[in-house]
């Protein structure tokens, strides 16, 4: 194996991953305004639709039991006309991050146990915040992207990346601390070099930077649920991975959190029926 | 695993699962395989005139034991790297109620 890389290596080989799509971005950019006028909303509908992999993902989604519609919503014009500018942005962001960014062949490595639990990160993150009346969408987009960094040293470091897995496997061993002996750094590292050089929003790339070390991330920013929502993914057996396991929680973190028993039951409630619905994005 | 059974609707009790989707004539899906049955679902599937659905018959108390224990025992393993402090322990004693509240 080469040497080890550097976190300054893998920032500098970042430009060589394959480009966010740019609809993702702007998207991405467009996060604080929650309104959109007609006109950004045509324009919208009509780029999206060209797409047909992104529009077909997006659609599967809308249409399933989770949102209720009376009736089957046929194109990206619709679906944001019956379910909102906000809830269609999400979906067609996860859909074009994951249609554009393909983890690559990696032994140990499965890019669909990866986007299943992103995918129920982001469910539990937005019921979490539900409850304590904290932004849906950013939260939804905070759960999808915040493993992205774990894609990158996938991508870029395929038989490092590799040895790492088996590692954790053999030992039983968290993968967070396992990247930290074979690379010196973890996917939080990577995921913040990510969002500076696609130029995420502040609150995103501050959950993606800290969702395992919450106290460190801005006060009362996302990390700290995104935290929690990553171990009920894990909990509800969400990615559907054998060798899962629950991820040690920040007790300070999550008792700041102030949930409940019952909120807690409503919570994992709620997020399993998010995730029936998303998961229909992966086909 | 339960045994899938096509019964007269007069015949389904509330809390039997369906087997497989039910659809009108014209195809729409009117209710999805999987859905555990409400006394409402049944009088709306009678208004509708359906006369059979296929079910799947609830198992008996001791399987639904054996099920519910294995779910704790996954449910366990999963928590096996956390630590004794009141956050995880809320968590895995919430999850393993929702879980084995899912066991049908």
């Amino acid at each position: 194996m080469t040497d080890t890389p550097t976190l300054a290596d893998v920032a500098g080989r970042i430009r060589s991953l394959p480009a966010m799509p740019a609809v993702a971005l702007e998207l991405l950019h467009t996060l604080a305004e929650t309104d959109a006028t007609s006109a950004d909303l045509a324009d919208l509908a009509r780029r999206i639709a060209q797409d047909q992999a992104i529009t077909a993902r997006v659609l599967r989604v809308a249409n399933s039991p989770f949102y209720g519609l009376q009736s089957r919503v046929a194109s990206i014009h619709d679906a944001i006309v019956v379910l909102g500018f906000s809830a269609v942005r999400s979906l067609v962001l996860a859909a074009a991050v994951m249609a554009s960014l393909p983890g690559g062949p990696c032994t140990g490595f499965s890019q669909e146990r990866f986007w299943r639990h992103v995918l129920g990160t982001a469910a539990a993150a937005q019921a979490i915040g539900k409850r304590l009346h904290r932004p849906s969408e950013a939260l939804f987009i905070a759960g999808l992207l915040h493993d992205i960094g774990r894609l990158a040293l996938v991508v870029l470091y395929p038989a490092r990346y590799a040895a790492t897995l088996a590692a954790a496997r053999e030992q039983d061993r968290g993968l967070q601390e396992m990247e930290l002996e074979h690379f010196g750094f973890d996917h939080t590292a990577v995921g913040a070099s990510l969002a500076e050089h696609w130029h995420f929003p502040a609150e995103i790339a501050d959950a993606l930077a800290w969702h395992h070390q919450p106290e460190r991330g801005k006060a009362d920013g996302l990390a700290a649920i995104v935290h929690y929502a990553d171990a009920i993914a894990q909990a509800l057996d969400l990615d559907d991975a054998e060798d899962s396991r629950v991820a040690r929680l920040q007790e300070g973190a999550v008792v700041k959190l102030g949930l409940d028993w019952n909120t807690l039951l409503a919570v994992l409630a709620e997020t399993q029926s998010r995730f029936d619905s998303y998961r229909l994005m992966l086909g | 695993m339960s045994d899938i059974q096509r019964l007269p609707l007069d015949a389904i009790q509330p809390g039997a699962v369906l087997a497989e989707a039910v659809a009108d004539a014209r195809g729409t899906v009117l209710l999805p395989a999987g859905l555990s049955l409400t006394e409402a679902h049944l009088a709306s599937l009678h208004r509708r005139n359906i006369a059979t659905l296929s079910v799947t018959a609830p198992p008996d108390p001791a399987e639904l034991a054996r099920r519910r224990e294995k779910v704790r025992e996954r449910v366990l393993y999963l928590f096996r790297h956390t630590d004794d402090e009141p956050a995880a322990q809320a968590l895995l004693q919430a999850v393993l109620a929702f879980r084995q509240e899912q066991v049908r």
